[in-house]
């Protein structure tokens, strides 16, 4: 089985700041992982290179078999379809209702989906994530948790082979973050790899799910699903 | 293949629509400066034009020689001259005018009939046009044909070399003055639809990081701020366009009024032909600009 996200030897530096050192990893299909670390450990930098932001100053990214660390600008979009994204701040369109936005990023990205497709699919994958009823409201007239899952929708509406999560649970109550980690647990269950970097402890602990712990940019420890202790590091970040 | 175009242009021309309407206000200064610009590059155009015509025509002009006939001479005299002066090596070819001939000429020119009709002789001597192979040797040709018997000894001949020379100099110190002042302009127009491009990018920017992140393809980002950019050379072409027209066919008509001639070679087709290319050079130039803005200030 040929893993989704691989990483060899990968370095990233920001002028004389290493933000990632010879990072070695894989990523397989239907896995959830958790990236965790202090503040400036490389979380940003690690999904950054995986959806082509960045590119690596050494070493090589494979993500569902396209070479990220080689991948010209031109040809971005083609890896990008095979990665949805989930940012903390949820990025919705604010003039659009939660099915435009969701079929707006279906659409741009596939020039070939009818609007009545694209509805079809916007719908279904509103419904997936409990929202099948709001999808008329706008961004402004629901709830945090609820523009979450609009971004997760339009995430994983395109079928993607990879879902990257930036700290999905940070502007969420306790209760609501449960409810979006579930989500991603959905996700993963679908047989899409879900990768997330998150501060949350107790999410990590008590969902025991493997883990990538991260500290000033070099991949320290990979506990796999099952064997998740103390992180005793996130109590002074 | 429907759905694609239908697609296509509710995101391309549809999305640019929208975003050109919504930043109108940063927009105005690069469409003003825009048209100002394609007005100036029009009417310095069309001056150019004239100006050609006008050097076309002296050097023509400058470079014949006519040869007034004494209206006592008789044609052997007329016809002894003319073969001299059409095996002289210096002369390209000589015409016979006739009186009735150089009447009819002046009448071509503006105010000059009302004038001939108040005479009730024709005024107007018969000539030879000698037509000179460089405008170094009229003044030779000249000096050899005044005293000729057949040649009026009152008025025997005219050219005007020197005001050929005068109008190359002042086409010269026009055209290096154009030049600079539109090179000018062109920088100022193109900086601030640039600028313009610049603040419709930062008002999309959550739209465009979207369309980056879910595999939009790179001419689908970037493509509504071309259409953008073009919807604004197209709006300060059309405007342009139209006022150089007006323009023109202002002057023709005022030209024709005052029995003055407008512009050498400046007619209606030509006047119409010079607000097409401005409205085409307006697409150019904010599309161009847009490309460049993008270049700039959009990350991949």
């Amino acid at each position: 089985m040929r893993p989704i996200v691989e990483f060899l030897r990968v370095t990233r530096a920001y002028g004389s700041r290493l933000a990632l050192e010879e990072v070695s990893l894989a990523l397989w299909p239907g896995e959830l992982t958790f990236v965790v670390g202090p503040s400036g450990a490389g979380k940003t930098t690690l999904l950054k290179l995986i959806n082509r932001e960045i590119r690596p100053t050494s070493g090589q990214v494979w993500v569902d078999g396209v070479p990220a660390h080689t991948l010209k600008a031109s040809r971005v979009a083609i890896l990008r379809r095979k990665v949805g994204v989930v940012f903390q701040d949820y990025k919705l369109l604010p003039a659009l209702s939660a099915m435009e936005n969701v079929a707006f990023a279906l659409q741009v990205g596939d020039l070939r989906v009818s609007d009545e497709e694209a509805s079809d699919r916007a719908r279904d994958a509103l419904e997936a994530v409990g929202l099948g009823d709001r999808g008329d409201a706008f961004p402004h007239q629901l709830s945090g948790g609820q523009q979450q899952r609009v971004a997760v929708a339009r995430a994983v509406i395109a079928q993607p082979r990879l879902l990257i999560a930036d700290e999905p649970t940070g502007n969420l109550d306790m209760e609501t973050a449960w409810e979006t980690m579930k989500l991603f647990e959905d996700i993963a269950a679908w047989g899409i790899t879900v990768l997330i970097a998150t501060h949350n402890v107790e999410i990590v602990t008590r969902l025991q799910r493997r883990v990538l712990t991260f500290v000033e940019g070099r991949l320290v420890r990979d506990q796999p699903a099952g064997q998740i202790g103390r992180m005793a590091w996130l109590a002074s970040s | 293949m429907q759905v694609v175009a239908t697609n296509i242009v509710r995101y391309l021309f549809g999305g640019a629509a929208r975003s050109w309407a919504r930043n109108i206000s940063s927009t105005a200064p690069a469409l003003g400066s825009m048209t100002l610009l394609l007005l100036l590059s029009g009417l310095v155009g069309l001056a150019a034009f004239a100006l050609s015509n006008l050097e076309r025509t002296e050097a023509s002009q400058a470079s014949l020689l006519h040869v007034y006939l004494t209206d006592n001479s008789n044609p052997d005299e007329i016809t002894a001259l003319q073969s001299r002066l059409a095996h002289d090596a210096r002369v390209a070819s000589v015409t016979y005018v006739s009186k009735a001939q150089a009447l009819q000429r002046a009448q071509s020119i503006p105010g000059v009939p009302q004038l001939a009709g108040a005479s009730d002789a024709n005024p107007f001597p018969a000539s030879l046009d000698v037509q000179m192979k460089s405008i170094d040797d009229v003044a030779a040709v000249d000096a050899l044909v005044r005293n000729d018997i057949a040649v009026d000894p009152t008025y025997p001949t005219s050219y005007d070399k020197g005001a050929y020379q005068r109008i190359q100099t002042v086409i010269l110190g026009l055209g290096v003055a154009g030049f600079v002042f539109l090179a000018l302009l062109g920088f100022v127009a193109v900086t601030v639809t640039v600028n313009s491009i610049r603040a419709a990018i930062h008002s999309r920017r959550d739209e465009i990081r979207i369309m980056q992140l879910v595999g939009a393809p790179r001419w689908m980002v970037r493509g509504p701020f071309v259409v953008e950019g073009a919807i604004t050379g197209a709006l300060a072409g059309v405007a342009a366009g139209i006022v150089t027209f007006g323009l023109v066919m202002l002057g023709i008509r005022v030209g024709s009024a005052s029995f003055a001639q407008f512009a050498p070679g400046i007619t209606i087709t030509v006047g119409a032909l010079g607000a097409a290319l401005v409205f085409a050079a307006g697409l150019g130039l904010g599309s161009g600009s847009s490309l460049l803005g993008l270049r700039r200030h959009m990350e991949s």
